[in-house]
């Protein structure tokens, strides 16, 4: 009987090609939250002096001090430019990324969820890494690999650097482009790199960015090798990019800032990937953001110029049919839908050098079981003025 | 069947159910596109050094095994779903190995996060249950104290839940023959046939 048990369980090992759980628009090796949030930590950057700090937001609906900011934590330096956030695998941390300075923020959020600590700050990293310009820490099991988007200089192209959760520095891999985002399919053992412009390019105003110096491409990885083994070309700056989060779903998205448009990434059997535009997001969008239902289901692009937010039906994955949109929104931008994808939390600077409305805010916008959206009237956070700006509010994270 | 045996069974079909499959159109590709042939395992961090004991009561101390391709995990014994689904699949990784003949120069380890509970007897009979109780593979156990001191250093903090499982992060480490770490596996995907080729690479590193 032992045998036959540990057969059956062979088998079903055999079987299990590991697929969990994924939380949207997170890594998938992070512990999901199945439960409704109750806290929201916001990366923050201040909008004229000061420094860059982590507020801490009751999102809790039941709470007295529901949609109010409990804290700030702020860190030691200013000129950050804080941006993107990523847990650690097991959730204990979250590391900030900032785009100017390149400095790693390592905030302790399992010790009291509701009063982050600043455990450690990584100043040196352009002469750890060889590389500058962090965008988004990304959790692989025991440590984080970070997007960065160019050289030592600021200039040239960028790749991924990988520090263990604590911080200790692993090894650099350079990438083709300005890598931007980092989505892998474990299962595949695939991983790929969106991309956009070098540090010296994102912190200068627009009127000075050369198309020349623009990402058109995504680079497929070989996860495990950590070796670019194809590269996507398509419309500029690909910024965000979500792979579907079924077990060994083959195929994903991601937007194109400068073509206006969503492109789909597909694996074929030989482990190769088709690319190609699917939809276009509309003359004068600008998407910014992208994230996906947790069925699969629906995409929801931000659009940065017309301050709108679009809800995308893929039922019909090739062909992704406009669904619905929320007006209004202006300088729309970094979006985080919940673990049930009824909740859509939206802020609205991208960075100080294109930020092109001092009206800054943190909005919530409910979606319905037909994928419709309704703006929240009440939950609205105002970041321009005192108490709480005025302040620059970008990334998201929940808990 | 015994009903933790049950228990284990519904576990991993309730695993499984959980974890989907692909649709209809979404063929999956052969199986080995999941696993790098060529994998990339850089120096992550020196292993922090333990001494233990085996459920025959003697000592192991990490040091001691130099030379050595070693596999870390942390389980315990009245777990109902990850563990034993975690110890199933290395023991699909035992077994590539000992078809390589490489077993004789890997040594696994399993090390409880429930010290207070798990005795050696508890793990005897756990590690009975896989056929996996060998001097290749040795289940660890210790002084809570001790014990806990080996969990911090790996960062496998743990919480128990009020119905008394206990959660930890449940990752297993490869440390090459020099005692570093070289790669950390979530269990959520380790892929048995990765975890060899990872353990094939260290062992032909080492020459």
């Amino acid at each position: 009987m032992r045998r036959l048990l540990s057969l059956v369980l062979a088998l079903i090992a055999v079987l299990a090609g590991g697929a969990v759980f994924a939380e949207t628009c997170l890594s998938p090796y992070i512990r999901a939250l199945r439960s409704p949030e109750q806290v929201m930590y916001l990366w923050t950057l201040p909008a004229s002096e000061g420094h860059d700090f982590l507020s801490v937001i009751d999102v809790n609906v039941a709470s007295a001090t529901y949609g109010s900011i409990l804290q700030r934590i702020e860190v030691d330096s200013s000129g950050n430019e804080a941006h993107h956030m990523g847990y650690t695998d097991d959730r204990s941390k979250i590391w900030a990324a900032s785009l100017n300075t390149s400095r790693l923020f390592i905030f302790d959020v399992a010790t009291d969820p509701m009063t982050p600590t600043l455990i450690k700050t990584l100043h040196n990293v352009p002469a750890l890494t060889g590389l500058t310009g962090p965008h988004t820490p990304y959790a692989i099991p025991g440590r984080m690999l970070i997007s960065m988007a160019s050289g030592p200089a600021g200039d040239g192209p960028g790749g991924l650097a990988e520090f263990t959760n604590d911080g200790e520095f692993v090894a650099s891999h350079p990438a083709t482009n300005h890598p931007y985002e980092t989505v892998i399919k474990p299962e595949f053992n695939r991983m790929i790199t969106s991309g956009w412009v070098s540090q010296n390019t994102f912190m200068s105003p627009p009127s000075k960015w050369d198309p020349k110096d623009f990402s058109d491409t995504l680079l497929v990885w070989d996860l495990k090798a950590r070796k670019i083994i194809q590269t996507l070309k398509g419309d500029p700056i690909p910024l965000a990019a979500r792979w579907m989060l079924k077990a060994n779903a083959t195929y994903g998205y991601n937007i194109s800032s400068a073509g206006n448009s969503i492109w789909m990434f597909r694996m074929r059997k030989d482990g190769t990937f088709a690319y190609k535009r699917v939809a276009e997001t509309g003359s004068g969008c600008g998407p910014a953001d992208l994230r996906q239902s947790p069925e699969d289901t629906y995409l929801y692009v931000s659009c940065f110029r017309r301050g709108e937010i679009q809800a995308w039906d893929i039922s019909t994955p090739d062909a992704p049919r406009l669904h619905d949109t929320v007006q209004g929104m202006v300088q729309a931008n970094m979006m985080h839908l919940t673990f049930d994808g009824r909740r859509l939390y939206l802020t609205n600077s991208a960075i100080s050098t294109i930020d092109y409305s001092p009206r800054y805010f943190v909005r919530l916008i409910y979606v319905g079981p037909d994928g419709r959206m309704k703006l929240d009237p009440q939950f609205a956070i105002d970041f321009s003025k005192p108490p709480y700006g005025p302040a620059r509010p970008h990334d998201m994270l929940l808990n | 069947m015994r009903h933790e045996g049950w228990l284990w069974l519904a576990a991993c079909f309730g695993i499984l159910a959980s974890t989907g499959s692909a649709t209809a159109h979404e063929a999956p590709p052969a199986r080995d596109l999941a696993v790098s042939e060529t994998p990339r395992l850089a120096v992550i961090r020196e292993a922090p050094d333990f001494a233990l004991a085996d459920t025959a009561g003697r000592t192991v101390q990490l040091s001691a095994l130099r030379g050595q391709v070693v596999l870390i995990a942390f389980i315990y014994t009245t777990c109902a779903d990850a563990c034993p689904l975690l110890t199933q699949r290395m023991v699909l990784a035992r077994t590539r190995l000992r078809a390589a003949g490489l077993e004789g120069k890997t040594v696994f380890l399993s090390i409880t996060v429930d010290p207070d509970h798990d005795t050696a007897e508890a793990l005897h009979t756990y590690a009975g249950r896989f056929r996996a109780a060998s001097d290749r593979w040795r289940f660890l156990t210790g002084e809570p104290l001790r014990v806990r001191a080996v969990l911090s250093a790996y960062g496998e903090w743990t919480k128990r839940a009020p119905g008394g499982s206990i959660d930890h992060p449940a990752r297993l480490y490869l440390f090459d023959g020099q005692g570093r770490v070289r790669e950390i596996y979530s269990l959520a995907f380790f892929n048995d046939r990765q975890a060899y080729l990872d353990i094939r690479a260290l062992l032909a590193e080492a020459g």
